[in-house]
């Protein structure tokens, strides 16, 4: 049971219990002063009672008037202060009862006493203060000394070196998250009887920083701090795709790249020159924040929300502050204004993205993120159009002579048929030989229309009553009435995604009418339409009318009782810049009305021609020829379309004379119809190579990343940080309490990313080495790991915590070696055996007077328990995948289809792997105390809970990694059952059983034998757990009695625990 | 303070740990430290609360807030003079009209209090005199996920502790044998509805161990409760007592209390392999029960099963019992969905009224009916004939309290004749939340945890307790 309030004040008290020690401001004094006075004499301006600040040393030692002051140093019976907090006087003590607030303590009133009687010294804010490297003396390692002299004052030392087993395990959990094997653990013993213990030991923290295990290790921390997950949270939690950016984690954590280089890439990689594709995907990382795709939202709330959730999450990162304090209001402890909050949220305010996103997967800006070995298939598939391209260009002039070979012919052809006059009629047939009326010359009349994707053509030819029918401009047409409109069943189901074109002659009688929609016939309602609105032609593609949709129409308008040809294609991007508009082969310009089209349409309307925008939308005017194609088609295409002449009548016009739709359909006729086999085969090619190379392109991973708009978005201070209250215009900026930019460092998230990394920051490198501190101690040096603050923890040994922040910048942020510095140090490597004393004295260790012992991390957890049984599949990135979890689990919360785990090897990646579901976290994560991923998590929390031991004992991952780990008992251990177990014991705990546990283990042994023995059913059961394959040629009463023994070491309190 | 008091607590308990459990570490190893010292602050009314949360937003219009002169102005357009410019909803906001649509169902006063329930609510009209309705709540956010937050946690971003698991820290556990806090979900007839999520019932930034724990209506109740086929209870005894003596052996050598922590929370895990099955096991519940709570009472997962499990948790010492019911969010179709979720609720709501009194239990258990906002007065949507939505409300809504602390057959507040603006008594979510604390006993201002360097409570720095409902 670890409870992390408690360890504040129980370290405070260890720190002030040495009555020779002086008192020190910082250590000793703020504390209090922040906790119990700055909510009204302090920082806030907003909250501040009086004129007197405990948080300014001017302040705090002014005179008050009539000869009063606060603080008179070493008189604390004169000083204000201390006469007020010690009053008996409910009337006047402070902090004032009549606010509710209490007493201080008896201890900190003294403390207090202490220091004003010492001379009450002050002390900027320990962490605002550059580290500087303290000095040593002595030839020891610099973390012992420092440990050592901070033992020393409490009459400590350390204890001795763990033994090599322990260690060896110890190392290999903290650096890979996996146990050793144990011809790991004789290798290192053999290896230290050959070139000593020292050396050895030296090896293996070598061998465990390159492996790449290391770097997964290492990960899933910064995936926490990093809020990484596999949906986006919020109401809806709909999927997105980050895994890119958890490899580039993974790849910069194994080959060590610089902490500095590592934040400059992840917080400003794309405003680096010309970067590289690995810089943009690194910049994922403040992509990674929660987003809602939740209908009904004001988006701007949300996008505020997005910003904040980047600027809160880069002071915990890195600077340790709780900047997100002063979002409503300036900060009640630490000196940061509401306005600091707003300068540093400007930086990442400047994103072209949305409030409300998309709920299907990533939300712009994103780009495409190959890894190296997609990127060398696309080079080969973009060469192998390129070489289709060339061939077919190459074939342009032999396509040209041969086309104007084809057109001389026809030319004669269709001169022969205009001598006679046949009217053209080319309705209601497909067929390009026979389309045309040719009564003389069935291959002298040549027409030809755009057939490729066309899913629906309605000539408008014969009657439709009560419509009336007239000559049109292809055979006939429907007059329709304003009342009445024709329907085409249920086809031209068009959703969100699919692209389409729908194009018709129109002569409109008025400037409102549906032309053709797809709706409730409610213009509002979800589907799509065709209208015409004030004249102006409108696409409109609706899931609720409201806020999910899209709707463009044209700049101008069109003529009324005019014949014209409109052109409608959507390309199925979901996006308003993906709709073409043409009238009369002439492309429009568009005012784009609405551009959030995100959700999938459901109707089962009919097609309406005329009608479906309710009673006052119904089509008034003519209407002929209809088509709806399920593509969007290409711009010679829809430059075709309208064009009247046939083909042979084009072709009969001097070349010279023809305008550009003739020639595109004349062009498009040719190649579609009369082409030598030769070009024919070369389009073939060069359209099955751009397929190919699209539908690969298509399944190439993106990843959403940061980008900076064209123009800057204005940054306002938020008035009580409410969207929709704008204050003061705010640039971006850094807390004016911190080291300024330097000249030279661009006013944006670059500059911002230098600063932190800057040699002279104070917080950045000591934030960081304290939460490394804190993955192989199991605390901070500050235990408050997420505030360095007035308010958070002063550091058990600050020395220490300098120290090894200097000794990291100066390495040149080199993370692999600052964790050989600390694992080689004899503080790291020793025993946590504890004694009743040290219990007494330092309950959680803060002290560092022995080794640490804490319980493993949820994903450390099954990972070792895959490990041991040989279940793991070790293979480095790529898509998440879904182990085994209680069915239901997503249903009962948000109904759906629910959760599929995987099959095969999904079932046994390493965990920090797993989907991970935000509002649905993966249970047997989350019940071992993994942060869910909401927020920026950088705290080690642990519990000790019945639902944990429920967790080990019963779920199948656990159930089945003791049936594979006894079948390794069995199968690689060939001596007596005391053998069998004592090997399994050292598969999991890197030693050999006791000889007492020894005989508990056989003892339980032969319980669970007993009754195998006489229940082979029961055996069979408990030996199908999983999916992994049986083992057929095992004993099964002997194999369930084993893997019962198996399930047993796995929930020893030693298998859970680092020793 | 509290703090310097828990530390001595906490010492004391690792003194004892050295050699061996203490039982009354025991009891409270499942969830807190038995609470904090000093707690409650003064005599409660309540020991426990269950709170029937409606998911989605049932609407106050048809339910609750009886408005019979919108009768007379159906059909019309939203008067500007009522909606006064506040924002809506962006599902709403631009649509080209907002006309006003009066509830299809019909009300009439109930008991001698002459509440005013809709024909929908018959059960729970029949015990109105010992409800009270607060008719003037309001919340701050209009989408579900902000409100429903906001209703959990004080907050309307996530991130903050939930209120039970608040209580849990507080008060800590009356169970050795349950947690402390427990939540239930149905899901609603059509199996729809806005999804829910766990970090409602989170413990936010207290430890872990003080969140809700979900009971599940398939599979075990409690996750990987059961032990699996072919391994039956008495091969689980031997694996404890194996297990145990070797941590035992561990904890002899080494000396860390976590390890007796761990030993005891085998043996809890165990005793919750008894004690959950008992809890849901509701073959010895008389026939009488399931003519109270209704049929659905005997199908595992529903709204009325879950009721009739709140009272036997009740029963047992859990603190806080939270049932959610989805599907209430009627933006369409609301005369031919609404009846279905109150047919599903009625009863067993009303029944668990009944149920708790019966035993004497309603004086000292707190119970809340109600959802995360109100619904809006105008039609959302298409308004026709036979059909007619609403969108979300947050400027006004209903809620029932009944039991400890409560004084019963009351309306408290009132809105106006739109319902739309609360014209009296207005109830804020914090305020709701201070009321709920106040019944158990606690100064919700005194009721902190300090995280990332400030003082956290539940109702953030706001919340008055409503003096006029209580007893």
């Amino acid at each position: 049971m670890q409870s992390f309030i408690l360890g504040l004040v129980l370290l405070w008290a260890i720190c002030v219990s040495q009555a020779d020690a002086q008192v020190r401001f910082n250590r000793d004094i703020r504390p209090i002063l922040s906790d119990k006075c700055y909510t009204c004499h302090g920082p806030d301006p907003g909250n501040r009672k009086s004129a007197l600040r405990f948080d300014i040393e001017s302040s705090a030692k002014a005179d008050l008037g009539k000869g009063r002051f606060a603080i008179i140093a070493r008189d604390p019976a004169g000083s204000e202060l201390i006469r007020r907090v010690s009053s008996t006087n409910a009337a006047l003590r402070m902090p004032p009862a009549y606010a509710g607030h209490a007493k201080l303590s008896d201890l900190e009133i003294d403390t207090l006493r202490r220091w004003v009687r010492e001379g009450a010294e002050w002390e900027s804010h320990w962490s605002l203060i550059p580290p500087q490297r303290p000095k040593l003396n002595g030839a020891t390692h610099a973390i012992d000394q420092l440990v050592q002299a901070r033992l020393a004052r409490e009459g400590l030392t350390l204890s001795p070196e763990a033994s090599p087993a322990t260690l060896l395990r110890r190392l290999s959990l903290d650096l890979t998250g996996l146990p050793p094997t144990p011809g790991e653990l004789d290798d290192f013993l053999h290896d230290a009887s050959g070139i000593g213990h020292e050396r050895a030991y030296e090896k293996q923290v070598d061998r465990l920083l390159a492996s790449p295990r290391y770097a997964e290790r290492m990960a899933v921390l910064w995936l926490d701090a990093a809020r990484y997950a596999d949906t986006n949270g919020y109401q809806s939690d709909g999927v997105r795709d980050m895994y890119r950016w958890r490899d580039w984690v993974i790849n910069a954590f194994h080959r060590n790249m610089p902490f500095d280089q590592f934040t400059i890439e992840q917080l400003a990689g794309d405003l680096l020159p010309n970067p590289a594709l690995e810089q943009r995907i690194a910049t994922g990382f403040h992509r990674n924040h929660r987003t809602t795709s939740v209908g009904g939202i004001v988006a701007e709330e949300f996008r505020v929300e997005y910003v904040a959730d980047r600027a809160e999450t880069t002071s915990t990162v890195w600077l340790g502050l709780t900047t997100g304090c002063a979002r409503c209001h300036d900060h009640k402890y630490d000196p940061i204004t509401q306005k600091d909050f707003y300068r540093l949220f400007a930086f990442f305010n400047n994103v072209p993205e949305k409030g409300q996103v998309y709920n299907f997967g990533n939300e712009e800006p994103m780009i495409k993120a190959p890894t190296e070995e997609m990127s060398r298939r696309l080079a080969g598939l973009d060469a192998k159009a390129a070489a289709a391209e060339a061939a077919w260009q190459a074939l342009q002039p032999k396509i040209a002579k041969a086309q104007r070979k084809w057109e001389k012919d026809i030319a004669k052809g269709s001169k022969a048929q205009r001598a006679f006059a046949a009217p053209p009629n080319r309705k209601g047939t497909r067929d390009p030989g026979s389309r045309r009326a040719a009564p003389f010359c069935a291959s002298c009349s040549i027409d030809w229309t755009v057939e490729e994707g066309l899913l629906l053509h309605l000539p408008l030819d014969g009657e439709a009553a009560p419509l009336e029918s007239q000559p049109g401009k292809i055979g006939g047409a429907q007059r329709f009435d304003g009342k009445h409109f024709l329907e085409a069943g249920n086809v031209a189901r068009f959703n969100y995604l699919d692209p389409f074109t729908i194009s018709a002659w129109i002569q409109p009688a008025a400037p409102d009418g549906a032309i053709l929609s797809k709706l409730e016939d409610y213009m509002e309602a979800e589907g799509y339409g065709l209208y015409l609105m004030d004249a102006k032609l409108r696409l409109v593609i609706t899931k609720r009318y409201t806020d999910i949709g899209l709707r463009v129409e044209t700049a101008s308008r069109l003529s009324l009782h005019q014949w014209q040809h409109v052109l409608v294609s959507y390309d199925g991007n979901r996006y308003a810049n993906g709709v073409s508009i043409r009238i009369d082969g002439v492309e429009q310009k568009l005012n784009v009305l609405f551009d959030d089209l995100n959700y999938p349409l459901g109707n089962d309307e009919p097609l309406r021609v005329g009608g479906g925008g309710g009673e006052k939308l119904r089509f008034r005017g003519v209407m002929d020829d209809v088509r709806i194609y399920k593509i969007a088609l290409n711009a010679q295409q829809a430059l075709s379309l309208p064009v009247l002449e046939t083909v042979s009548q084009i072709a009969a016009i001097p070349a010279s004379r023809r305008n550009p739709a003739q020639q595109a359909k004349l062009r498009l006729c040719f190649l579609d119809q009369y082409a030598p086999g030769e070009v024919r085969l070369a389009q073939e090619l060069l359209q099955l190579a751009q397929r190919e190379r699209k539908q690969y392109h298509d399944t190439i991973p993106t990843v959403m990343v940061m980008q900076e708009s064209p123009g800057i978005r204005d940054t306002f201070v938020l008035k009580r940080g409410a969207y929709d209250a704008p204050g003061e215009k705010v640039t971006p900026g850094v807390p004016a309490v911190l080291p300024p930019f330097q000249k030279g460092w661009p006013e944006n998230r670059l500059g911002l990313a230098r600063w932190l990394v800057d040699r002279g920051h104070p917080l950045t490198a000591r934030v960081t080495v304290n939460r490394f501190w804190q993955m192989l101690f199991g605390t901070g040096l500050v235990r408050t790991v997420e505030d360095f603050g007035s308010q958070g923890e002063w550091p058990v040994n600050p020395d220490l915590l300098d120290w090894l922040a200097v000794e990291f910048m100066e390495s040149g942020w080199n993370v692999k070696q600052l964790l050989k510095t600390i694992a080689t140090s004899a503080t790291y490597r020793q025993s946590s055996q504890l004694t009743p004393a040290l219990l007494e004295k330092d309950p959680e260790n803060r002290l560092l007077a022995r080794g640490p012992r804490f319980r493993l991390p949820a994903e450390v957890l099954r990972d070792q328990a895959l490990f041991t049984s040989g279940l793991l599949v070790e293979k480095t990135g790529g898509p998440s995948v879904k182990p085994y979890q209680p069915a239901g689990l997503w249903q009962e919360l948000a109904g759906g289809s629910g959760y599929k785990a995987d099959r095969g090897e999904g079932l046994y990646r390493r965990s920090l792997y797993t989907y991970w579901r935000r509002t649905v976290a993966p249970p047997s994560m989350v019940t071992f105390d993994s942060p869910n991923r909401e927020t920026c998590s950088v705290r080690a929390v642990r519990t000790n809970t019945p639902l944990q031991a429920l967790n080990l004992m019963n779920d199948v991952a656990y159930l089945e990694a003791s049936r594979k780990l006894a079948a390794r008992m069995m199968r690689e251990s060939q001596g007596t059952t005391t053998q069998r177990l004592a090997y399994g014991y050292r598969l999991v705990l890197s030693r050999e059983p006791k000889p007492q546990e020894a005989a508990i283990l056989l003892n339980a042994y032969q319980g669970f034998l007993a009754y195998y023995g006489k229940n082979s059913a029961a055996a069979v059961k408990i030996l199908s757990q999983g999916e992994s394959p049986a083992e057929a040629s095992l004993d099964p009463a002997e194999h369930a009695a084993y893997a019962g023994v198996a399930s047993l070491i796995l929930n020893l309190d030693e298998a859970v625990t680092k020793e | 303070m509290d703090t310097v008091q828990l530390q001595l607590t906490r010492r004391h308990f690792f003194s004892r740990t050295a050699t061996g459990i203490g039982t009354a570490a025991l009891s409270s190893l499942l969830n807190a430290a038995g609470g904090l010292p000093g707690m409650p602050h003064f005599a409660p009314k309540a020991k426990r609360v269950i709170y029937l949360f409606q998911s989605g937003g049932p609407s106050q219009i048809e339910l609750f807030d009886y408005k019979p002169r919108l009768q007379d102005v159906a059909g019309q357009e939203m008067p500007e003079s009522v909606r006064k410019g506040q924002r809506l909803t962006t599902m709403s906001a631009s649509q080209s009209s907002l006309p006003l649509v009066p509830s299809r169902f019909s009300f009439s006063r109930h008991g001698q209090s002459g509440a005013w329930v809709s024909e929908l609510l018959p059960y729970t009209a029949k015990i109105a005199d010992r409800l009270t309705f607060i008719k003037s709540l309001h919340t701050e956010a209009i989408n579900h996920d902000p409100a429903v937050t906001f209703l959990q946690t004080g907050a309307q971003i996530a991130g903050r502790p939930s209120i039970g698991a608040w209580l849990t820290y507080g008060l800590g556990s009356d169970t050795e044998n349950l947690p402390a806090f427990v939540v239930m979900i149905s899901p609603g007839g059509g199996g729809g509805g806005q999804p829910l999520y766990d970090r409602l019932w989170g413990s936010g930034f207290l430890p872990t161990r003080y969140q809700g724990v979900k009971f599940r209506s398939v599979g075990d109740p409690v996750l990987y409760l059961s032990d699996p086929d072919g391994f039956p209870k008495q091969n689980r005894r031997l694996y404890l007592d194996a297990l145990s003596r070797l941590n035992q052996m561990k904890l002899d050598e080494q000396g860390d209390p976590e390890i007796a922590t761990r030993i005891a929370q085998y043996e809890m895990a165990f005793r919750m392999q008894s004690s959950v099955p008992e809890l849901t096991d509701l073959t010895g519940e008389p026939e009488s029960t399931f003519q109270l709570y209704g049929p659905d009472a005997r199908k595992p997962g529903t709204f009325a099963a879950n009721c009739l499990l709140a009272r036997r948790l009740a029963e047992r010492g859990v603190r806080f019992i939270q049932l959610f019911h989805r599907d209430w969010d009627h933006h369409g179709r609301l005369p031919t969905d609404l009846p279905k979720r109150c047919k599903e609720t009625d009863q067993p709501a009303a029944a668990l009224i009944q149920d708790l009194e019966q035993r004497g239990m309603l004086d000292d258990t707190l119970v809340l009916w109600g959802g995360e906002f109100g619904r809006t007065v105008y039609c959302q949507g298409r308004l026709t004939k036979d059909d007619y939505g609403r969108d979300h409300h947050p400027r006004c809504f209903t809620m029932w309290m009944a039991g400890g602390g409560m004084r019963p057959g009351i309306t408290f507040g009132a809105t106006d004749e739109y319902s739309y603006n609360v014209e009296e008594n207005p109830v804020h979510i914090h305020d709701l939340q201070a009321t709920i604390l106040h019944c158990l006993g606690i100064d919700h201002t005194r009721l902190t945890f300090q995280y990332q360097g400030r003082h956290f409570r539940l109702t953030d720095v706001h919340g008055a307790v409503v003096k006029p409902v209580l007893a």
